[in-house]
C-alpha cells in the first residue's frame, strides 16, 4: 500500500472525516482531499438533539475548523457533489464533481452516507412535510416549530423520538404517530422500548397508533389523514421513516450492490469489490467471515469505526477490533446509551431505578452479557462494553441489582 | 508564576476514578479534573471540548480518559484527543506528589 500517494474521501459526515483524520495522524504523508456534498462537513446527531432546540449554527457542528483541516494538511472541497468515478491518470481513477472539476487519486474513499427515506403517502411532496436528514432540514423544521403550533411526527424511531422531544423543549404541541404499539421493541425489547416511549406521553404529546395516509393543504398548514380515518389539522409534519440508499455514485463505478440493496459491500477492512476504492459508514454492508451480508447498523459509532478500519487498511496495519456496536439517544433530558443486542437469543435482565422505570437493561445468554442500555447512567454501558467484548461470566442476579457497579465485574474478572 | 495548590490526599482517589477540583479553587477559566491511573496523577480540564460534559465522570483505562457522553478519548497525561466528535484537544496541568499531598499547579495558558 505504500505506493499511495493521494487519497480523495467522499463525504464529510462522521465516517469520512474519521478516515482522513487517522490517515494523518497515522502518518500517511500524501494528499488528502474530503468531497462534501453539503456547505460544511458536520456533526449529524445533534441536528434532533440539543443544537436543533438551541438552533445551532452550522459552525459550531463541524467536526473541525478551516485552520485545524489545514494544519493537518486535509483538503476540504464542500458543497460540490461528486458525481462520477472515472479512469484517472497513470491507470488510477479520478473523481468527477458536479462542477466539472475533477481529482486524481490513487484510493477513493466512499463515506457518501444515505438519505431519508421519502415520504410514501398523498401528499408527501407538500412543502409543510419535511425528513430530517441534514442541517437544512433541521433549519426548515425549527421554523415550523414556534409556540403553539401543532407538529405531526410521523415514526416514533431514534429520529422521530428525538425530535418530539425537541419540539416539545421549543413549545410546539405535538402528535407522534407511529403503526406500532410499542415503536423501538424490536431493537430496544418491550421494556426499555416501552418506558422510552410513555416518555412522550408524559410530557404532553398526544401518542397515537397509526400511519399517515394523506397530506393535504390546510387552512393555515395542512390537514393530516392517518389510516384509521381520523383527521389532524397541523402545521407541519416531519417524516421519520428510515433510511433509503444513495447509490448513484457507486454506480458509477459498479459498486451499488444489488444483494445489498443497492449499497456498497465491504470487507471488515473497508475494501470493495474495486481495487483502490475503500468504503464507510452508512453507504455499506458488511460481509462477515461466513461470506453473509450485513447492513450497515446504521449508527455514529459504527460509521466511526468504518472510518478508523479504513485508514488503518491504506496504511497498510492490521483491523482495528471493533467490539459491539455502541450508540446513545438523548430526549427529555435523559441520556440513553446501548450496546450489542437486547433482542434474540437469552434474557432481558432490568436493574430497576423505580418501579416502572428502568435503570438499566441487560441481555444475558449462556452466562455472558450480549447487550446493555442504560438511561442517565453511561458508565454502567461503558462497562458493559468491555464484558461483552471481553466475555465475561456475568450473574443475572448482579446486573439487577442497583447496588452493583458493573465496572466492578469487570475488575473481578 | 502560578501557585501550586493541594488538592487532595493520597489514597483518596480510587484507582481509575478521577476528582473535580472547582475552577473557583484552581482560578483556571475550566475545573480540573485531577485522575489516579496506573499508579501516577494526572491533571487535565475537566469540560469536554465537544460538548459539556465533565470528564471526571468518564471511563478511565490505558492513559485514557473516556467523556461520559459521546466516548471521546483524551490522553491524561498530555490531553490529546483520541478520537472523534471532539477534536481539540484538552489542557493539562502540572500535579506532583509530596508526602500525602497530590500538588496541582494551574497551567499558566488557563488561568482566569
Amino acid at each position: 500500500m505504500s505506493a499511495i500517494a493521494s487519497v480523495v474521501v467522499v463525504g464529510g459526515g462522521i465516517a469520512g472525516v474519521t478516515t482522513a483524520r487517522q490517515l494523518r495522524s497515522g502518518g500517511f504523508a500524501g494528499t488528502i482531499t474530503i468531497v462534501e456534498s453539503e456547505p460544511a462537513c458536520y456533526d449529524r446527531p445533534p441536528l434532533t438533539k440539543a443544537a436543533f432546540v438551541d438552533g445551532a449554527s452550522l459552525e459550531s457542528l463541524v467536526f473541525a475548523t478551516p485552520e485545524e483541516y489545514a494544519a493537518q494538511r486535509i483538503d476540504v472541497i464542500a458543497g460540490v457533489r461528486a458525481t462520477a468515478i472515472e479512469p484517472g491518470a497513470h491507470s488510477g481513477r479520478r473523481v468527477r464533481l458536479a462542477d466539472g472539476r475533477a481529482i486524481d487519486a490513487d484510493a477513493i474513499v466512499l463515506a457518501t452516507g444515505v438519505r431519508a427515506h421519502a415520504p410514501t403517502f398523498d401528499g408527501g411532496a407538500l412543502p409543510r412535510v419535511s425528513v430530517l436528514r441534514d442541517y437544512a432540514d433541521a433549519l426548515r423544521v425549527r421554523e415550523f416549530a414556534t409556540p403553539g403550533t401543532t407538529i405531526v411526527v410521523a415514526g416514533a424511531g431514534l429520529i422521530g423520538a428525538e425530535l418530539t422531544s425537541g419540539l416539545v423543549a421549543l413549545g410546539a404541541r405535538v402528535v407522534l404517530v407511529d403503526p406500532q404499539r410499542v415503536p423501538g421493541a424490536a431493537g430496544l425489547g418491550a421494556t426499555l422500548a416501552g418506558y422510552l416511549h410513555s416518555l412522550h406521553s408524559a410530557h404532553g404529546v398526544e401518542v397515537r397508533q397509526a400511519a399517515v395516509a394523506a397530506v393535504t393543504r390546510g387552512d393555515d398548514g395542512v390537514l393530516v389523514t392517518l389510516d384509521d380515518g381520523a383527521t389532524l389539522p397541523a402545521h407541519a409534519v416531519v417524516v421519520g421513516a428510515g433510511i433509503a440508499v444513495d447509490p448513484e455514485l457507486a454506480a458509477t463505478v459498479g459498486l451499488a450492490d444489488p444483494a445489498a440493496g443497492g449499497s456498497i459491500v465491504v470487507e471488515a477492512t473497508g475494501r470493495t469489490a474495486a481495487p483502490g476504492i475503500w468504503a464507510a459508514g452508512d453507504a455499506t454492508w458488511r460481509r462477515g467471515e461466513d461470506g453473509a451480508l450485513a447492513p450497515c447498523a446504521g449508527h455514529w459509532d459504527a460509521a466511526r469505526l468504518d472510518g478508523a478500519a479504513v485508514a488503518a487498511d491504506i496504511l497498510g496495519g492490521g483491523t482495528p477490533a471493533r467490539g459491539a456496536d455502541w450508540y446513545w439517544s438523548d430526549r427529555y433530558g435523559a441520556h440513553i446509551e446501548v450496546v450489542g443486542r437486547l433482542v434474540g437469543d437469552g434474557t432481558e435482565v432490568v436493574r430497576w431505578a423505580a418501579p416502572g422505570r428502568p435503570a438499566a437493561v441487560f441481555r444475558v445468554a449462556d452466562g455472558l452479557l450480549v447487550g446493555a442500555a442504560s438511561i442517565d447512567d453511561p458508565m454502567t454501558v461503558r462497562a458493559a462494553r468491555r464484558l461483552i467484548d471481553q466475555r465475561v461470566p456475568v450473574a443475572e442476579t448482579q446486573l439487577a441489582d442497583p447496588g452493583v457497579r458493573l465496572r466492578d465485574l469487570l475488575r473481578s474478572a | 508564576m502560578t501557585e501550586e495548590l493541594a488538592v487532595a490526599k493520597v489514597g483518596e482517589i480510587g484507582e481509575d476514578e478521577a476528582i473535580v477540583v472547582p475552577r473557583a479553587t484552581t482560578g483556571t477559566l475550566d475545573d480540573v479534573a485531577v485522575v489516579y491511573t496506573g499508579g501516577e496523577y494526572f491533571a487535565l480540564d475537566n469540560t469536554c471540548t465537544h460538548e459539556e460534559a465533565s470528564l471526571a465522570e468518564g471511563w478511565i483505562e490505558d492513559g485514557i480518559i473516556e467523556c461520559p457522553l459521546h466516548a471521546s478519548g483524551f490522553c491524561v497525561r498530555d490531553g490529546a484527543v483520541q478520537n472523534l466528535p471532539a477534536s481539540r484537544d484538552v489542557a493539562v496541568h502540572a500535579v506532583r506528589v509530596e508526602g500525602d499531598d497530590i500538588l496541582v499547579t494551574p497551567n499558566p495558558d488557563r488561568l482566569a
